[in-house]
């Protein structure tokens, strides 16, 4: 039965709710819309949805690695976060130690802010 | 191997200190069942499942786990951000304060240092998998209870994350253990016999 198309929420609804799939979701007070402060924080919340519904996906593929289309899924959402994250280390820094924007001096993977700071 | 990502999962920007809660969200900490033990659990649980599946289920959760970590204590130093020793005392605090002062340290809400025997490891594929589900659903009422005390929504917004997440988890351990169970199921036939 899971071989069969599955619906799944747009990326940013999925986001909110923590969970990809409508089938599964289970509310439990309201849905909280996510309000980035600044366009760092707007630009960092665009890869938060991708990075989100990859992390949901790859869950599901692990237990279900038969669905072709999930798998298409998989990759198309992967080549949005994959500019998402050039697009803000272009302009904020780097967000892995693999990033094309740690050639500049001095080291910029210590800039502020760090992901727990405000 | 693990690299790191300079972000959270779901973004953390708590305005308005709040101890209580700060003492409180330590549950998903450094507790029982907390984030912390979680990630440990499946890392660990994973050198023994039986298959390519499990391998990568356990791998693939108890890294997201990790990421609820790093988001817990987010919200728990945020939370405490210029905390006066006094307030602390009045949160309930204060033996915190003494042994750790604004450090971060795992334990639960009353204290109590975490301890690797949150850690349940059988080398049994199946009372391994029921006892995640089991975990899952645990942390899924813990974050209900943290829900229904705060009105914050710079708190219910992560919390609500991380519980459909224990939600999820759950479902995706339960589908493992169901799918073990039907492709085990000659070679327990054989043992019974």
């Amino acid at each position: 039965m899971y071989n069969k198309q599955i619906e799944l929420f747009e990326p940013y609804q999925g986001f909110i709710r923590g969970n990809m799939f409508p089938e599964l979701f289970d509310q439990y007070g309201k849905i909280y819309d996510v309000k980035p402060m600044n366009e760092q924080a707007e630009l960092l919340t665009y890869i938060d949805i991708f990075d989100f519904a990859l992390i949901d996906l790859n869950l599901y593929l692990d237990v279900f690695p038969e669905n072709a289309k999930m798998i298409e899924l998989y990759n198309n959402l992967l080549q949005e976060k994959k500019m998402m994250m050039k697009k803000y280390e272009e302009s904020y820094g780097p967000l892995t130690t693999n990033s094309e924007a740690l050639n500049t001096v001095p080291w910029s993977w210590d800039n502020n802010p760090w992901p727990w700071e405000v | 191997m693990f690299k790191y990502v300079k972000k959270l999962e779901y973004p953390v920007n708590i305005r308005k200190k709040d101890l209580k809660m700060a003492k409180l969200l330590l549950s998903q900490y450094g507790g029982p069942n907390g984030e912390w033990a979680a990630a440990m659990r499946y890392l660990n649980q994973r050198f023994t499942m039986p298959d390519e599946r499990g391998k990568a289920l356990l791998t693939d959760i108890g890294t997201e786990e990790m990421n609820h970590v790093e988001m817990i204590a987010a919200m728990v130093d945020q939370l405490m951000q210029g905390a006066m020793p006094d307030e602390l005392e009045k949160a309930g605090l204060s033996t915190q304060y003494v042994e750790y002062d604004h450090a971060l340290f795992p334990m639960d809400a009353n204290g109590v240092p975490y301890t690797s025997a949150y850690i349940e490891a059988t080398g049994d594929y199946f009372a391994d998998l029921e006892s995640d589900m089991a975990a899952e659903q645990r942390a899924r009422v813990t974050y209900e209870n943290l829900i229904n005390i705060t009105e914050d929504p710079d708190l219910l917004g992560p919390l609500s994350f991380l519980r459909q997440r224990e939600v999820v988890h759950y479902r995706r351990f339960k589908e493992l253990k169901d799918y073990y169970h039907e492709k085990y199921s000659k070679k327990n036939q054989k043992m019974d016999s």
